[in-house]
Formats: C-alpha cells, sequence, structure tokens
C-alpha cells in the first residue's frame, strides 16, 4: 500500500486549537491540520475521568494520522476538559449533539472527501450512533462498551479501587455503595466530576445500535467499512489499566494497523495526484 | 472556531526554543473594563504549572474550576501546557518524576512565564502547583524575577530513595534484608528526627531553595490534605522551615479536612478556592477601581438571569458566592 508520510510541523503551529459554538457551551477542539489531505477524522475520545488518562496517545494517535495525510479534529465533551458547560446538567443526548454537529462541522471542510468517525469506549457509542444517522464514509471503534453503563461502572469500578488508595480512609467507598447511592437517587463524584443518578440511569439505555454488535454484519447492513477493535491492557493508558499515563507508551502497533484499515477501506492509496510511497 | 470567548481564550508563547499552550482566563474587570484600565497598574496574573496530571486542566479539571473563580475576582488566570504535556508538542522526559524533582522544568517555565508577563501586561505573577507541579512551582519561584508568590497544594519535600545497586539487588534477592541494616536504618533515622534535621531521602536542592524563598518573605500558600500530612508524619518540613524562617516568612498553611490527594472533589475545590481568594486579596489586594468593577460585574449578573448562567458556566456549575 502507498502512503505518504507528511512531514510533522516542528512547531506545532499546524494543530490549531479553538472553541466551537453548541447549545449553551463552546467546545475545547484541536484541528490537526494537513496539506492538501486524504481523509478527514472526527476523534470522540473516552469520558469524563478517563480523559486524563488516555490524553497523551491520544493526542500522539492524532498526530500520527496527520502526519499521514489524514486531518483530525479531536475535541473534548461538553463540561469536561477545556470545554466549557456544567457537567452534571448534562446528559449523553448533549455529548451526541456534540459529535453530530462537528461531524456536519468537519464534511463542509471539503465535502468530497471521505470522513471517518473513530470513538474510544463511552466515544465509540457516540461516534457509532452518529454514523447510525448517515454520518460519516467509515466508522473505527476501539474497545466499544454495549452500553453506556458498562463504560461508567467501569470507571467507578477504577475509581473505587486503585484510585483510592491513597486516600483517606474517610473518603474511601466501595463501588457497591457507590451504586447503591445512584440508586437511591444521590449523586456521586468520580475523579472530581458529578455524577447524577438521571446519568446513571440514561446509560443503560443509551448504547450501541442492534446492527453494530457484530463486525461482519454491520459492514453489510451500513454498506460502509466498519471495523470493531477490543483493547486489552497492551494499550494502555489509552485503557484502562491507566497505569504510568504520565508517560509515553509505544503504541505504534496500534496506530498502524488502525491506519492501514482505514487506508485500505477507503482506498486512500488511489486519492491525490501527488501520491508517492515512502 | 474562535481561539476566544467572553471568558477565556487560547494562547500560544511561541518564544524561545520550544512552543507552550496554554489558556487565558480573562478577569471578570478585563473583560468589560479593559479599555479604561490605566496602562501603569499593578496586574497579578495567576499562572498554573502541570503536576503530574497530562493536562493543564489538571485532574478532575480542578485548575479549570480556580481558574475561573480566581478570574471572576479580577485575577486574571492562566493555565499552561509545558513541554511533556497536554496539547504541547514535546514527549514527557522518560523519568519525568525525577526531571520534576531535580527542577528540570524551572528555567524554561521562567523563560515562558516572562513571555506571558510581557504578553498580557502583567507585573508579577502567583505560580499555582500541584504535588509534582508544586515542586517546579518552588524551583520556577526561585530563578524567575516575575514571580510574587505561590500557591502549593499537596507539596511533597523528599524524593524517592536512591535504588540500591545491581550487585545488591542480586543478594537481596537471595538474603533478606538484614535486620541489623534495617535496625541501624531506623537508628539513623531518628537520630535525624530527634536533632529536628530532615531525613535521608528529603530532595535538599528543594529543600534549600524552599528556605531561601520563604526567608526572603515571598508570600507563600499550602494547602494539605491530611493523606499528605499524614504521610509527612515521618518528619514535618513544614514545619521545619518555617522554624528557621526568620520574622520575613509569610507563609500560610491550610490543611483541608475531606480534600482529596488532587482537590478536585467538592470540599477540595471549594477550600481551595475560598482561603485562595481571601489570601490573594491579602496579599495583592486590587486596586479600588478594579475592585468597584468587580463588584459592580457581579451584582449586573445577579440581576440578569441569562448572565448568571454564564458565569455559573464558568466556575462548572458551583456558585462563587
Amino acid at each position: 500500500m502507498k502512503r505518504q508520510k507528511q512531514r510533522p510541523s516542528r512547531d506545532g503551529l499546524s494543530e490549531q486549537a479553538g472553541y466551537f459554538t453548541v447549545p449553551g457551551a463552546h467546545l475545547y477542539t484541536v484541528l490537526h491540520k494537513v496539506t492538501d489531505p486524504v481523509a478527514r477524522i472526527l476523534l470522540v475520545g473516552s469520558f469524563a475521568s478517563e480523559r486524563h488518562f488516555s490524553y497523551h496517545p491520544w493526542v500522539r494517535w492524532a498526530r500520527y494520522l496527520a502526519e499521514r495525510r489524514i486531518e483530525v479534529l479531536r475535541y473534548d465533551y461538553r463540561g469536561v476538559g477545556e470545554s466549557t458547560g456544567i457537567f452534571e446538567e448534562l446528559s449523553f443526548e448533549d455529548w451526541s449533539e456534540d459529535v453530530q454537529l462537528l461531524a456536519d462541522w468537519v464534511t463542509a471542510r471539503s465535502p468530497s472527501l471521505p470522513l471517518i468517525l473513530h470513538g474510544l469506549e463511552l466515544g465509540a457509542i457516540l461516534a457509532a450512533r452518529c454514523f447510525h444517522e448517515g454520518r460519516g464514509d467509515a466508522l473505527l471503534l476501539w474497545s466499544p462498551p454495549a452500553n453506556a453503563n458498562e463504560a461508567l461502572r467501569s470507571s467507578l469500578l477504577h475509581w473505587a479501587g486503585l484510585e483510592q488508595l491513597w486516600e483517606s480512609p474517610e473518603n474511601r467507598s466501595s463501588a457497591s455503595e457507590y451504586i447503591r447511592q445512584l440508586e437511591h437517587g444521590s449523586s456521586i463524584e468520580v475523579h472530581g466530576y458529578q455524577w447524577s443518578s438521571r446519568l446513571w440511569r440514561d446509560s443503560f439505555h443509551f448504547g450501541l445500535h442492534a446492527s453494530l454488535e457484530n463486525q461482519s454484519s454491520s459492514s453489510e447492513a451500513y454498506g460502509k467499512p466498519v471495523k470493531l477493535v477490543r483493547l486489552n491492557k497492551d494499550a494502555a493508558p489509552l485503557v484502562k489499566p491507566h497505569l504510568m499515563y504520565h508517560q509515553v507508551n509505544d503504541l505504534s502497533w496500534l496506530y498502524s494497523t488502525s491506519f492501514d484499515w482505514i487506508a485500505n477501506s477507503l482506498a486512500l492509496s488511489t486519492i491525490g495526484p501527488n501520491e508517492r510511497s515512502n | 472556531m474562535k481561539e476566544a470567548i467572553e471568558t477565556r481564550e487560547l494562547f500560544i508563547l511561541g518564544g524561545g526554543d520550544c512552543i507552550v499552550r496554554g489558556t487565558h482566563h480573562k478577569a471578570s474587570n478585563d473583560c468589560y473594563y479593559t479599555r479604561s484600565t490605566p496602562a501603569n497598574r499593578d496586574r497579578i496574573g495567576i499562572v498554573f504549572l502541570n503536576s503530574l496530571s497530562p493536562t493543564r486542566a489538571w485532574k478532575g479539571d480542578a485548575s479549570v474550576y480556580w481558574a475561573d473563580s480566581f478570574a471572576a475576582c479580577g485575577y486574571s488566570s492562566f493555565r499552561l501546557d509545558l513541554p511533556g504535556f497536554g496539547d504541547s508538542q514535546e514527549d514527557p522526559p522518560a523519568d519525568l518524576l525525577r526531571f520534576i524533582d531535580r527542577g528540570g522544568y524551572a528555567s524554561m517555565a521562567a523563560d515562558k512565564i516572562k513571555e506571558l508577563v510581557t504578553r498580557f501586561n502583567l507585573s508579577r505573577v502567583v505560580i499555582a502547583g500541584h504535588c509534582a507541579g508544586a515542586i517546579t512551582a518552588i524551583y520556577t519561584a526561585s530563578t524567575s524575577r516575575e514571580c510574587g508568590g505561590l500557591i502549593l497544594l499537596d507539596p511533597y519535600l523528599h524524593v524517592p530513595l536512591a535504588p540500591r545497586s545491581r550487585l545488591w539487588g542480586t543478594l537481596t534477592g537471595l538474603i533478606p534484608l538484614s535486620a541489623l541494616d534495617r535496625l541501624m536504618a531506623s537508628i539513623f533515622d531518628r537520630v535525624l528526627r530527634l536533632a529536628n534535621q530532615p531525613p535521608r531521602n528529603s530532595n535538599s536542592a528543594l529543600l534549600s531553595r524552599w528556605k531561601e524563598l520563604v526567608s526572603g518573605g515571598l508570600p507563600i500558600l499550602i494547602f494539605n490534605t491530611p493523606t499528605n500530612t499524614q504521610r509527612g508524619g515521618e518528619f514535618d518540613y513544614v514545619s521545619y522551615i518555617l522554624e528557621r524562617a526568620g520574622s520575613n516568612s509569610q507563609v500560610a498553611v491550610k490543611v483541608i479536612q475531606g480534600a482529596y490527594h488532587s482537590f478536585a472533589n467538592l470540599t477540595g475545590r471549594a477550600a481551595v478556592r475560598q482561603h485562595a481568594e481571601r489570601w490573594l486579596k491579602d496579599y495583592f489586594p486590587l486596586m479600588k477601581d478594579e475592585e468597584d468593577s468587580v463588584a459592580s460585574l457581579c451584582s449586573k449578573r445577579s440581576d440578569d438571569e441569562s448572565q448568571k448562567k454564564t458565569y455559573q458556566n464558568c466556575v462548572h456549575g458551583l456558585p462563587l458566592a
């Protein structure tokens, strides 16, 4: 397969940070601009507390793609990180709306180029639902949970376990106690984010569409390329366990296989008159 | 895409060898009164440096919350991604913690703060850091002429004990650490403690900078969690320094009950905000006209429900009262 690797911008100025307006808030976005792109991709990252741990490999994945002429847009969820908004007042529907608005914006930049929707964990559900609505030309999912509750429960177990080892006893709670509080209508704090009981309840009903539960049937159902990748601890700190998340782990194996799938499934090597191999 | 919204703007510090990205939380009086601002007033900025947390938002977006609230009080606030963090270009050093413990970021952070001060027309800054970020803040303060104060959250003044040699490791893999060795180490530590001297694993370079800053009268506000205090129970570094600081010392220490190490929980973030705002007003008071404009703005906002909503947005849903 032919691919052209673009020289990364040494000064980083090709990465354009900005705010994108959505109802009631501004989303923090970073556009990894590319000269003469062959495709565009919208990266939908993992949920609030996971953002912190997966940030390094997520940014590096964006840069990996940009170096290979795929223009990237990544962003922070509404009410999370650099984006504005009140986290505890937001819902999965709000975050779903963000993905759709961003996908439309990316598409409008150059409608002739293919758009890949790519999500990680809870972001995979958001990307998949946007894809199901008819947006995007390909869908790449890393560790999609069956529903949002699976993602929340996993974060909660991590928070109530490993993360609280360093805290004083009065600040520790078991996962079952947290779940009991949520089920009784109380809010809880997870990594500094207020989870409402409404969020917990909604999470059971916010999941992948049935047609996306199986990879082979999903490509057929949508008539577009779809790839589901289950990540294990080798992909940490992108996924749990988030050990040594402040260091850079070599995830080039994941990046290269995922990029190859994108390039092959969208036949990117045939695009562009100046294409040449490395 | 916009680089600025009503309360914030994104910026790049591109001078020198590296690029630093950051977010500026506009002081509430700046948002509305910039044109009437005298150019020569004493403008204090609050700068948040990275801890081991990968992004400038810090864990649980705590720094975003404090930057919003300080800005709402009239203090422009800046959150930076130093090289190796967040959206900056470089990878972090291989042994990041050791690099930070040795003051690896100090010189570069001081340069960037100088650039920031010029660009945003500040006179001085208060540097805020959490955990490893507090270590960088101390080192940076000792080299930065622009630093007028420090806010330190759960700082630590020790380093991990150096690993034993390979030979020793091999031997101790076969033979357990002798009781005699353990006893000798314990006695040595007790002697140091009795003499009120820092233990063997104290970060002596950092302690030295820290003593200089305290003796020099730099206003410093320290927040500790009970967990950090208990960990430091082996040796009370803060008391040790305060006892030797002399009459110039302007160090305030607050232990926040119920706060997590990250201070990102409701109790932690609210207590830090409350104490820090009071401390800022004591040591870096706003000029009368600035205070009036902040008060007027707050009053105007409380009258206007839609503006109040925006105001609450600024602080991630927690009221500022």
